[in-house]
């Protein structure tokens, strides 16, 4: 195997990571925006920390390499593409991050709950759709998906 | 240098068949987390198998479609004689075998439903799901190191 080819495979797995990941934390959401019980929201929440150190190590590897293939394949760092998809990775991760902190707090207020009796909460369920979280949540998946289509069609070069 | 290379009308069916793969690899991800969790968490254990039920029809059929479409529609424009390389018969091996297990996985995730996410079957659902992300995670090492 080239040097390429192994910039290219773990630029890939770095992809690979970080839209998985974002596949993971977007089923457990779902799962938890059905659920009443604080104990099994605050239970589907936690089992999202393992897709989000998917996303952070996939966003690390694909950055990382994809900076590395971009000097070893002759683009250049300027090249509208290239701007494009670093502005969507960085983009995407900060307005994830943001509802994933958000998330957070409606996680601290589950496990209030719980040692409370365990008993649903309106509130609780109102975090849970809030219709800002939820934007953010879904719109940096889509920034991902954005991102895949810009790697691929790589538009300009 | 393929991918860096390649005609533009190779983009949308390698976009269908990436976007496919990488969702598939998430979905069976939440399966096999869902399933891993459910053995510590036996409270939660129903509520587990049920999304491991629902990822299985609502993501990781649709997205090991959407992998297997692109992937025959890139092979016919890649090698329309059918002279194929070694590392894509990888790619193939672990969609089409990986049918046959995800079939499989599909089956005991039912099963495990109606014993409320306890028993064998329950048991054997995060197995079969991480070994198909480790096939998966080959399969994406065959198709971007091209190997030989």
């Amino acid at each position: 195997m080239s040097k390429y080819d192994w910039l290219l495979f773990l630029h890939i797995t770095g992809a690979f990571l970080l839209l998985g990941g974002g596949v993971v934390a977007g089923a457990l959401n779902l799962a938890a925006l059905r659920r009443d019980r604080p104990s099994e929201i605050l239970m589907l929440f936690g089992l999202i920390r393992i897709a989000v150190a998917s996303i952070i190590v996939g966003t690390v590897l694909a950055f990382v390499f994809g900076l590395w293939l971009v000097n070893e394949v002759g683009y250049g760092y300027g090249d509208g593409w290239i701007v494009a998809a670093i502005v969507l990775l960085i983009v995407g991760n900060a307005i994830g991050g943001f509802a994933g902190r958000r998330d957070a707090r409606s996680a601290k207020i589950a496990e209030g709950l719980v040692a409370q009796g365990d008993e649903p909460s309106p509130e609780l369920r109102a975090r849970l759709r809030d219709p800002i979280t939820l934007a953010c949540n879904y719109g940096s998946g889509l920034m991902l998906v954005a991102l895949l289509a810009i790697m691929i069609w790589k538009p300009g070069a | 240098m393929l991918g860096a290379i390649r005609p533009d009308s190779w983009n949308l069916p390698l976009f269908v068949h990436a976007l496919g793969a990488m969702i598939l690899f998430g979905a069976t991800a939440t399966v096999a987390i869902a399933g891993f969790a459910a053995r510590t968490r036996r409270e939660h254990a129903e509520l587990l198998a049920r999304v491991e039920l629902k990822t299985f029809l609502f993501a990781i059929i649709p997205s090991w479609i959407a992998m297997r479409v692109g992937a025959g529609w890139i092979e016919g424009k890649e090698f329309p004689n059918g002279d194929e390389p070694g590392w894509l018969s990888v790619g193939f091996a672990v969609s089409e075998g990986g049918a046959l297990l995800l079939i499989a996985l599909g089956i005991l995730a039912w099963v495990s439903i109606r014993r409320h996410g306890i028993g064998r079957a329950a048991g054997a659902v995060p197995v079969l799901a991480g070994i198909y992300v480790i096939a998966l995670g080959i399969a994406w090492w065959a198709m971007s190191a091209t190997p030989g």
